[in-house]
């Protein structure tokens, strides 16, 4: 019994690691591309450095690296894992892939978040004066912060959900405890306690989301 | 600050949205420029704000030239304009006052002046200590107050406003419109007044361009156009006037073959007496009233002329003779 404690203990601290760690470096990847396709996109939709070729061009890497099953990419980018950690399995070296695979999906998040922001909004802050980097800074990304808010709340939950899937191939965590212990050796307690933790995770996140998001949209 | 567009034009694809517009918008008056739904308005407004370059065409705010600038010099010029529109476009992640300090705020200003000015524009605006108000909790005429505050906090010389009042009721857009006519003579202002509704004409402009499919077709001082209006489509948008205005009484449905309109001091003068005496003709009046526009009253009458077409005839050349405008119904 014991035993079982410390390793779920220590499996589920392994895996708010690689969530949280994942998070922050998929948004420093994924939030300046949602940016940049936004800003990049055509005018119609509240570009406002319209650029077709750029904007198309990352639109379909994103979509290229969107469409690969989590898993392969996973695979296909351990070895970058052993380049920068120097390892290719554990937690750390699981959260360069977790950060890439969610990278492409959190400047989707962005984008679509930026692109609710009222265009004429937009174009009274230009007729003002305002730089493009004023837009970005002082309009777009205050006046869509509530939905960019509920677009990190659904990142933090994708990779809850992708980082237990990096348990099947050696990352640690939750989704490691349930295969290795419930599954491979037969012990259904380790396989429910990992599901029951990782569903109040995900509840939990998505209540504080909810809050913060419907905090900000009260003060308006 | 007086605007002068010369020759613009703006295709979108194969429509011509703005089709060879010159104008001269003298300095410090209320400009209007009607035109119906997609007659190029806002385009218009878009080249001559700059927010938009045209594809030929000049347009020189005083002598200087603005429609080619670089981006930086852009940027600079634009924050000597001030823009208000149909739907206010505040910051909804902003509350009053932060709406109103942005455009300051973008061109590095102090924040004790900032707090300063800001406390002064609503004063002006007339919306003391509501400063902390929400976006949201304010009535769409207390956004587009909040709206012109933010308009003039860098001291503009130039006041666009694009459809301003269109989305306000009449009593909100009456008030709406003398505060913009107050700010104008504080401020000595160019207002460039863009609407589809000749109220707001008639209420607030000192001369009016009428637009229609990307061309100007008429273009005067609001009481000429009032009083003898040439193009259809101004004709259209007075008649459109005088059926919802209840200063013009109807007391027949019928008939009202002739619209007499006159101006000014002729309102006081007994000419139908003196010219049904002169020619026999018989006026059969259906409708009357008196609008009061910017600097002059205008009278309207609606009328049938008798007894028969000969003496009508004479009647409408003589009324001419005395500048009463006719028009005939076809
Ligand atoms: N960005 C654009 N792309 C393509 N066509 C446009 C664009 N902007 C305007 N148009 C077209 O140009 C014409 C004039 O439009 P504009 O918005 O200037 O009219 P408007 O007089 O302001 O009308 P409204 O009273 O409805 O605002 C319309 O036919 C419109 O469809
Ligand atoms: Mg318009």
């Amino acid at each position: 019994m014991q035993t079982m404690i410390n390793l779920v203990l220590q499996s589920t601290w392994q895996t708010v690691v690689m969530v949280f760690l994942s998070t922050i470096f998929s948004l420093i990847l994924g939030f300046p591309i949602g940016v940049l396709l936004h800003v990049t996109g055509s005018e119609e939709h509240g570009g406002i450095i319209p650029h077709p070729v750029f904007c198309s061009i990352i639109s379909r890497i994103v979509n290229i690296l969107r469409s690969f099953p989590f898993l392969i990419l996973m695979i296909v980018l351990m070895p970058l894992s052993r380049l920068i950690i120097g390892t290719s399995i554990g937690t750390m070296a699981t959260v360069i892939p977790l950060s890439i695979a969610a990278a492409p999906f959190v400047a989707r998040v962005i984008e679509t978040s930026l692109k609710e922001v009222d265009p004429g909004v937009v174009q009274a802050a230009k007729a003002m004066g305002s730089s493009n980097w004023q837009i970005i800074r002082k309009v777009l990304i205050p006046e869509a912060l509530p939905s960019l808010v509920s677009g990190v709340t659904l990142t933090i939950i994708n990779l809850i959900g992708y980082s237990a899937m990096a348990g099947a191939i050696g990352g640690g965590g939750l989704g490691d405890l349930a295969i290795r212990y419930g599954y491979q050796r037969f012990r259904p307690s380790y396989m429910v306690a990992a599901v029951i933790i990782i569903i109040v995770m995900v509840e939990l996140i998505q209540f504080v989301g909810d809050r913060i998001s419907a905090r900000l949209l009260a003060k308006r | 600050m007086e605007i002068k567009l010369r020759n613009l034009k703006r295709n979108y694809g194969s429509l011509h949205a703005v089709d060879g517009v010159s104008l001269d918008i003298p300095s410090n008056t209320v400009y209007g420029i009607i035109g119906r739904s997609g007659a190029g308005k806002s385009t218009l407004v878009r080249l001559v704000s700059m927010l938009e370059k045209p594809d030929t065409g000049e347009v020189y705010y005083d002598d200087k030239r603005v429609d080619n600038l670089s981006k930086e010099e852009l940027m600079q010029e634009r924050r000597k304009i001030g823009m208000i529109f149909q739907n206010f476009n505040l910051f909804s992640s902003r509350n009053a006052e932060d709406n109103i300090a942005y455009p300051m705020e973008i061109c590095r200003m102090d924040k004790d002046h900032i707090k300063r000015r800001t406390e002064e524009l609503l004063a002006l605006v007339g919306l003391e200590g509501r400063g902390k108000a929400p976006i949201s909790t304010l009535s769409g005429g207390q956004k587009q107050r909040v709206a012109i505050a933010r308009a003039l906090a860098v001291n503009p010389s130039i006041l666009f406003c694009d459809e301003a009042t269109s989305a306000l009721d009449p009593q909100t857009t009456r008030a709406i419109l003398a505060l913009i006519k107050e700010i104008q003579k504080k401020m000595n202002l160019t207002v460039v007044m863009i609407t589809h509704q000749m109220e707001v004409v008639r209420d607030a402009c000192d001369r009016v361009a009428v637009l229609d499919s990307g061309h100007v077709v008429e273009e005067g001082l609001v009481s000429d156009i009032f009083s003898s209006p040439k193009s259809s489509v101004t004709k259209d948008f007075l008649s459109s006037l005088t059926n919802v205005q209840e200063s013009v009484v109807r007391w027949s449905k019928e008939g009202g073959h002739y619209t007499l309109r006159f101006r000014g001091t002729k309102t006081d003068e007994p000419i139908i007496s003196t010219v049904s005496k002169a020619t026999g003709a018989i006026f059969n009046i259906r409708a009357a009233g008196v609008q009061n526009l910017e600097n002059e009253e205008l009278g309207i009458m609606i009328t049938d002329i008798g007894p028969d077409a000969e003496t009508a005839a004479r009647a409408v050349a003589l009324l001419r003779e005395n500048g009463v405008t006719v028009e005939e119904d076809a």
